[in-house]
């Protein structure tokens, strides 16, 4: 893509040095400007939601053909569609003619998509299949497939779950989500086959998007900024900022990030079978903590076979991954969180819920609870996360207050990456923003690289030894 | 029997018109007293009008088609704002007396409007109201919000007063443009 077709008119040039000092990770600064900054923000649509792999939605949100589901890459809108074949198919919802947005529901069962302006017709496959006029007015000369809507470069799944695409030389979703990315996904996939819970949350906040991302990986905040949820008892704190942490770090700023258990704690549940996992899990934590002490804490238990898939230090992350750039897979793994930029001053915050085929209704019961109560605007954790995001991103806006960058310095240079004989490498320590600098570092990559061959080449390895 | 007397329910209907407008007053009454203290902030006393066996719910609501208007809304058990029993309530009531409460410590300003009052049904002690909602919501210096819907409220007959028995929440918003939902409805 050359510069000239990413930057219209009316845009600063923005230079690689200039990238390179909004991110100093060798102080853990931040500059301010990048959550305020309406030319990082266009940057970041062109070279960062414009070329990753987008979470779409689940392969069960859309189970039949024809059904639809309207989702975002970037500010881009796009419907998600089963079509006549069973293939997902997402397609830019804006017409071809005029531009008009051509399905109208956020959700539903179509045959094919009608625009409600002058009456063009789109398979769900987008192709342009019938226009008013055409002989008459058009005169029969429109050329029907070039007025097709215009798709995803690529769509593809990870156990379901499917993203996409805009820009054709993006890798395969397997090797964009590399291990640390499918670790991540693999987490829900845990639990068995799962089914999309009808209902997804959506809230609008006003704050910048990296803000509610790299809060996900922040085991810091969660005492203070939760401490009433806390106090009357809904979680415990042990559980809230448990001491042992575990950070995984992944290629193109993929990364876990929040407790772990250790070798010794997977060692003691190596010697357990499905059946005394499935009973430890179901226990209550007073009960857990009498009969297995060194495997009390409040952590999903996760059966024997998952350590084939996750690998021997992937299975012991009990932290919270994001799918790079803003996909949040949630600490028990059966919710989503998509965080959706909405010009540099506002983020829409989804929440997708998934629940185990095979759970009964008393399962189903418990874990809806947990679910319906923790996050989402009126879940009593994340009710007081928003406004620290929003004065956050607001308080940029003074200019003497966004000439002193941020701190994210916590643990910088304390730590170790060990290198586990599978190759797995992981951060293990106590509380720390590891994640939270890897996030920002290879942000930095990808607005600095002008093509997916270039990010390729120039993206951050994930670093070894001393961080 | 007219239409409209029809829609609230044979038990009201057939009702002597004065018990009728007695019962309609007691109800709104109810309505204004319960929404007067939680803009007054008297969470702990609104929590003594809701009864033990409450349930409070805000299902999601979707931009659909007229063709599947019967998705419009999630249902029970599916996914929801809300979704509550009684000790859920008294947990978000709690919590705001923790001194912590950082969404609502400074406390928002509220004020619910509670209108288009209909008794919709009665049975036995209960009683079925609909109504109209707004809530305003004003927070910091920059926060001005608003919601809108309709409530499906059951009261029960309690002494010379109710008990909220079910509150279902229907907002008219489809992604809701607020931080979060740190208010009652
Ligand atoms: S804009 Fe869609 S048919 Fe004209
Ligand atoms: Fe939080």
């Amino acid at each position: 893509m050359s510069a000239k077709r990413e930057r219209p008119h009316g845009r600063r040039e923005i230079g690689r040095e200039e990238i390179s000092g909004w991110f100093d990770g060798e102080k853990g600064l931040i500059d301010k400007n990048i959550y305020v900054d309406p030319d990082i923000y266009e940057l970041e649509l062109d070279r960062l939601f414009g070329r990753a792999w987008n979470f779409m939605c689940h392969e069960t949100h859309i189970p039949a053909v024809g059904d639809y589901f309207i989702t975002y890459i970037g500010e881009d809108q796009v419907i998600a569609v089963r079509d006549e074949s069973g293939i997902v198919q997402v397609l830019l919802n804006t017409c071809t003619h005029r531009g008009n947005m051509l399905c109208r529901a956020e959700m539903g069962n179509a045959k094919s998509f009608h625009c409600t302006y002058h009456g063009w017709n789109f398979g769900l496959d987008g192709k342009l299949l019938a226009v008013p006029g055409g002989a008459n007015f058009y005169r029969g000369k429109l050329d029907m497939e070039e007025w097709s809507l215009q798709k995803a470069a690529k769509v593809e799944h990870y156990k379901g779950f499917y993203f996409a695409t805009l820009d054709p030389d993006a890798p395969s979703l397997h090797d964009y989500l590399g291990e640390v990315g499918r670790i991540g996904i693999d987490q829900m996939a845990v639990h068995g086959e799962l089914v999309a819970v009808d209902g997804v949350q959506k809230n609008v906040i006003d704050c910048n998007w990296k803000i509610a991302v790299d809060n996900l990986y922040d085991w810091y905040h969660v005492n203070f900024s939760h401490r009433s949820a806390i106090r009357v008892g809904f979680v415990g704190s042990s559980v809230m900022q448990p001491m042992q942490q575990m950070v995984m770090l992944g290629e193109y700023g993929h990364a876990i990030g929040g407790p772990g258990i250790s070798e010794e704690q997977q060692a003691e549940l190596d010697k357990l079978g499905d059946e005394e996992r499935a009973r430890l899990d179901r226990m209550s934590f007073e009960e857990r903590a009498k009969l297995a002490p060194r495997i009390s804490e409040r952590r999903p238990i996760r059966p024997k076979h998952m350590k084939e898939v996750m690998g021997p230090v992937g299975v012991r992350a009990m932290g919270h991954p994001n799918i790079f750039p803003n996909l949040w897979v949630s600490t028990r793994a059966l919710q989503l969180s998509l965080r959706l930029p909405r010009g540099p001053l506002q983020t829409e915050v989804w929440w997708f819920t998934f629940l185990p085929k095979n759970y009964t209704a008393e399962q189903r019961r418990t874990a809806m609870k947990y679910m319906t109560h923790s996050f989402g605007p009126a879940g009593l954790l994340e009710q007081d996360d928003g406004e620290n995001w929003t004065y956050s991103t607001k308080a940029a806006l003074g200019r003497v207050a966004r000439r002193r960058p941020q701190n994210l310095q916590m643990g910088l240079g304390e730590d170790e990456v060990r290198e586990d004989p599978s190759g797995q490498m992981s951060i293990e320590t106590r509380v720390n923003e590891h994640a939270q600098r890897w996030h920002y570092r290879c942000w930095s990559d990808w607005l600095r690289a002008e093509s997916w061959d270039e990010l390729k080449r120039s993206k951050s390895r994930v670093p070894t030894g001393r961080i | 029997m007219s239409a409209a007397r029809a829609e609230r329910g044979a038990t009201f209907g057939r009702l002597p018109p004065h018990e009728q407008m007695v019962l309609h007053y007691q109800v709104e009454q109810f309505l204004y007293h319960e929404a007067d203290l939680l803009d007054r902030r008297r969470y702990r006393e609104w929590l003594e009008l809701v009864a033990e066996d409450v349930h409070y719910w805000m299902p999601i609501r979707r931009t659909v088609t007229l063709r599947e208007i019967d998705r419009e809304f999630t249902r029970v058990g599916d996914m929801a704002y809300y979704d509550d029993n009684y000790s859920d309530l008294r947990l978000r009531v709690e919590k705001l007396y923790t001194g912590s409460s950082w969404s609502e410590d400074p406390p928002s300003r509220t004020r619910h409007f509670v209108t288009n009052v209909q008794v919709t049904d009665l049975e036995g002690d209960l009683v079925s109201v609909r109504s109209a909602i707004q809530l305003y919501r004003s927070r910091m210096e920059d926060v001005s919000e608003s919601f809108c819907g309709r409530r499906e409220d059951r009261l029960r007959r309690h002494g010379e007063g109710f008990r909220l028995v079910q509150r279902h929440i229907y907002l008219d918003h489809t992604v809701i443009h607020a931080t979060n939902l740190s208010s009652l409805f």
